[in-house]
């Protein structure tokens, strides 16, 4: 079973075209979920995708930056197949989108090769890339969906109430069996592939070894390096400007259709080396951080992520992120100061004008107000948004997965009424790693007072 | 910093449960500068009163249109909350979160919609019997013309048999105590007073945004100092978001549909039907919790209140449904992160309201009985709820509640189940909702296409502002 990758494809728009582009892609409101131009849901590996048009700006020094184009999606491996599906079975859609693209083929040689080699050449790298669980492909979440939904109608159509958890589970077992089209939940799930569960565990044990190498000869470093920090911190100038109304309305009009939804949010690094090399630093510990700490359906004891990711743009100059989650962006902001303060400070205090720092987890988006002042001013329109699975929550796709583990494994007494509670409520979450759970019990809200 | 009472509207802080007779005026300002004349001597009640003393109060509030009607500067206006600004109706997203859609679309709503008048004033009237009301609303309505007023709507309300409220349940049961103004309470259940009254601590240990005026927009210092900024003056200060909607309830068919769910061979079982209800609810019709009481109804558990739920051991929803309304619209310790845990009730502290609804509308059956309410048959007397109730932050507050947890399917691991009394049926998610599940071993039961029984029919955010701001806005 396929692990999952983020293709992240930007190319500068031409010059004038940016409103025709615009209209190509419409917005969420215009089109729900039914944009037909790129048919993301014929490919069968795509878990989510977006179109988002980044406008012109400028720098910190005033330099002009250029329109660009940005196409994201989360698919199964392998990547390549997947920029062979978007050239062929999604070619069409992609002419007329990047059409209005510096550097994009020209209408005669607009062939499959000629538009993967276009996406290819305009690929960048996600400086981290976070994924709810790996390994889930959309195939096996779609059906372990269905999988649940059937089981559900089974238990409806008899009085269970007497019958004892064994029987009951044997008669779930029995129903599976005689549906053929869900006989393959009789198997467990396949893992992501061998080759890259090694190359993961080579990279987890390998940066740690390194790590532990190099980290002794900064520590002498530490202090000034906090002295550096607080100097910078108390010298930051936050943004405290108040994003219009009217683009305010413009993005909640593109929320709350499903359970799920998107945030796009752009910002300038701040200015300086100490700053690029602090940002530089924490986005390797992010990448880390989210494939080999929080693996396992958290992110800091946040758990509706279902992907997210850090991609560079205009070279050092800017970084922006994305994520697909669950609820709405009032309760995602809620849930970060809630729960992920101290780790959304490390990583975007590195931002210009983020609310104010102290000692890089503390303060900043714990000021409530300042942090929901702050994210519209920085959010960028996603203009189209798909995704394959828009009615289920992070905790429905792992709940539906341990049904059908529960249907293959053997399983006590104890484990077949707790495995059979999982039909009345999805509630119960896999347990972080020893790491996780010991970032997750540090109150870092307590940890540092500064005015 | 303790409250001031005396400067803060006695509805926000008692739900005045000795003036049961109480009738809402929505009004219309026709003339500012009479409006405001009026505002300068009326009378409304403060935090500050003898129960023996006062057998009649007036509370007041505005909504955005009113305030600015009143001649409050844009700039002033703009540091209110976006969702009072707004207005409730005004976005076709805030109706999409709060479930506003169909029947209960504001364009059909009787009072708030757009196609109604635009509100500006609430008058809200309570005495403590029947005479003393009508003496209080005629002598209010003989002043409306000399105050500029015209009135749009007069929306009666009914304290209802047993204190129960229309399905047939005890209400009023659950309310949130203020940290620093009510004494002994539970810590789980006690709340900072700036999640109620602007111009103090919230759950976030820091003040809401309010709007806060200059020395020179404060000419006669009649507002109260920003307790973060002493120099300036505080228009939000004692005062606090009221969000009022008149939601009908639909009881007749609320209890056929449990009658007809849980009949077997045909034949009806009362106790059966109710403890359906009594699952779909959290409470048995007298109050008790069946987190505490899983299996009866306690009259000795009829107030209880003091209650968690994954603390009683009920993590997985067998003793009181996940989805029931009352564990939803108050999760208490269920929260991430760590369910049971003090962190999950922190959590939840910052999502809680102080409720003042009334009902409204005669029962079906005086007993209210659901065996009374089924053999009455079909009504055509529209009765419900005047929800109303304060908070300081509307989008972290009541939208959140509405939203996140009452009509979201997949409300802390479920899939299909939207709030069984007050969810939309999943059209706010855009799904078909409708299931409410019964944990239970050995496994859940559930019961499908619920149609919706609560529609609304009106609504508005309003400003209850301080006493001194009033008379500032008096003085505008």
């Amino acid at each position: 079973m396929p692990h999952q990758e983020a293709l992240t494809v930007i190319a500068r728009i031409t010059p004038g075209h940016v409103p025709a582009l615009k209209a190509v892609l419409g917005t969420i409101a215009d089109h729900g979920d039914r944009w037909s131009v790129v048919p993301f849901a014929t490919l069968a590996n795509v878990h989510f995708a977006r179109f988002v048009v980044f406008d012109e700006t400028t720098d910190l020094d005033g330099n002009p930056l250029a329109p660009q184009l940005a196409l994201m999606t989360n698919v199964d491996a392998p990547l390549d197949g997947h920029l062979e599906d978007l050239a062929t079975e999604c070619g069409a859609g992609l002419d007329r989108v990047f059409d209005h693209c510096e550097g994009y083929p020209g209408v005669a040689e607009r062939t499959a090769a000629a538009r993967v080699e276009f996406l290819r050449e305009h690929q960048v790298r996600a400086r981290a890339f976070y994924v709810n669980r790996q390994g889930r492909t959309v195939t096996q979440i779609l059906g372990e969906e269905e999988l649940r939904r059937a089981i559900n109608g089974h238990l409806d159509s008899t009085d269970f109430s007497r019958q004892s958890p064994e029987a009951v589970r044997r008669s779930i077992v029995s129903y599976v069996s005689s549906r053929s089209d869900l006989a393959w939940a009789l198997q467990p799930a396949e893992r992501p592939a061998l080759a890259w569960r090694i190359a993961e565990l080579i990279h987890q044990v390998g940066i740690a070894v390194l790590a532990i190498v190099f980290l002794p000869l900064l520590l002498p470093l530490l202090p000034v390096l906090v002295l550096l920090l607080r100097r910078h911190e108390k010298r930051d100038v936050p943004d405290t400007s108040i994003a219009p109304a009217d683009a305010v309305r413009r993005l909640r009009a593109d929320e709350d259709y499903w359970v799920q939804n998107q945030v796009t949010a752009v910002g300038l690094f701040k200015p300086g080396l100490f700053r690029l090399i602090l940002a530089t630093a924490i986005l390797l510990l992010t990448d880390y951080a989210v494939r080999h700490i929080y693996n396992r359906g958290s992110l800091s004891g946040l758990s509706s992520i279902h992907f997210a990711r850090w991609v560079p743009l205009d070279g050092r100059r800017r970084l922006f992120f994305t994520s697909n989650y669950d609820g709405s962006l009032e309760s995602y902001m809620d849930d970060f100061i809630d729960k992920a303060a101290w780790g959304l400070n490390a990583i975007f205090s590195s931002g210009d004008g983020f609310p104010r720092t102290c000692f890089l987890f503390c303060g900043g988006i714990s000021d409530e107000k300042a942090y929901k002042r702050f994210l519209p001013t920085r959010q960028a329109q996603t203009q189209v948004w798909y995704s394959a699975y828009p009615h289920l929550t992070t905790k429905n796709v792992a709940n539906n997965a341990a049904i059908r583990e529960g249907l293959s494994d053997q399983l006590s007494e104890d484990e077949t009424r707790t495995w059979l509670r999982r039909f009345g409520v999805g509630n119960q979450l896999p347990e972080s790693g020893l790491i996780a759970r010991i970032f997750d019990s540090i109150r870092w809200d307590r940890l540092c007072r500064c005015k | 910093m303790p409250l001031q009472v005396d400067d803060i509207q006695g509805i926000i802080l008692y739900g005045y449960g000795h003036l049961r007779h109480a009738c809402f005026l929505l009004l219309g300002i026709s003339d500012p500068s009479a409006t405001k004349a009026w505002l300068k001597t009326l009378d409304v009640l403060s935090g500050r009163f003898n129960r023996n003393e006062v057998d009649r109060c007036l509370n007041v509030a505005f909504t955005s249109g009113g305030l600015r009607r009143l001649g409050l500067s844009d700039d002033l206006m703009c540091e209110f909350s976006s969702e009072f600004r707004e207005g409730m109706a005004a976005t076709p997203h805030r109706q999409r979160i709060l479930g506003d859609s169909g029947e209960s679309g504001p364009d059909r709503w009787r009072w708030g919609g757009p196609g109604n008048p635009e509100l500006h004033v609430l008058l809200m009237l309570y005495a403590r019997n029947e005479i003393a009301l009508s003496e209080l609303l005629t002598d209010q309505q003989s002043r409306f013309v000399s105050a500029g007023l015209t009135s749009i709507a007069q929306l009666d309300t009914n304290w209802l048999p047993q204190d129960k409220e229309h399905f047939g349940f005890r209400d009023g049961i659950s309310t949130t105590a203020i940290e620093g103004f009510h004494k002994d309470t539970s810590p789980a259940n006690t709340i900072a007073a700036g999640e109620f009254v602007l111009g103090y601590l919230n759950a976030y240990g820091q003040y809401t945004q309010r709007p806060l005026v200059n020395q020179a927009q404060n000419p006669h210092g009649l507002l109260p100092h920003a307790p973060e900024d002493p120099t300036r003056g505080d228009l939000g200060m004692n005062g606090s978001y009221l969000v009022f909607r008149q939601l009908s309830q639909e009881v007749t068919r609320f209890w056929q549909y449990c009658d007809e769910q849980t009949r077997r061979d045909g034949a009806s079982s009362a106790k059966v039907r109710t403890r359906l209800a009594a699952k779909m609810v959290g409470r048995w019709p007298g109050g008790a919790p069946l987190v505490k009481s899983p299996e009866r109804d306690d009259p000795a558990l009829s107030s209880e209140n003091e209650f968690l739920y994954h603390g009683e051991g009920d993590a997985t929803g067998l003793k009181c449904p996940i989805g029931s309304h009352i564990r939803r619209t108050n999760p208490r310790d269920s929260l991430e992160p760590d369910p049971g845990s003090g962190r999950s009730i922190e959590v939840g502290k910052r999502h809680r309201l102080i409720r003042r609804g009334r009902a409204y509308g005669v029962p079906v059956a005086p007993s209210m009985d659901p065996a009374d309410v089924l053999a009455a048959g079909p009504s055509t007397v529209e009765r419900g709820l005047h929800f109303l109730c304060f908070n300081t932050h509307i989008g972290r507050q009541f939208e959140f509640i509405q939203h996140t947890w009452a009509n979201n399917p997949g409300f802390d691991g479920l899939y299909d189940d939207d709030d069984p009394l007050i969810g939309d049926r999943g059209g706010s998610y855009g799904k078909s909702a409708g299931t409410f599940t019964i944990q239970a071993d050995p496994v859940r039961t559930r019961v499908t296409g619920m149609p919706r029984f609560v529609h609304v029919r009106g609504g508005a955010y309003f400003f209850m502002p301080g006493i001194r701001a009033l008379r500032f806005l008096g003085s505008l």
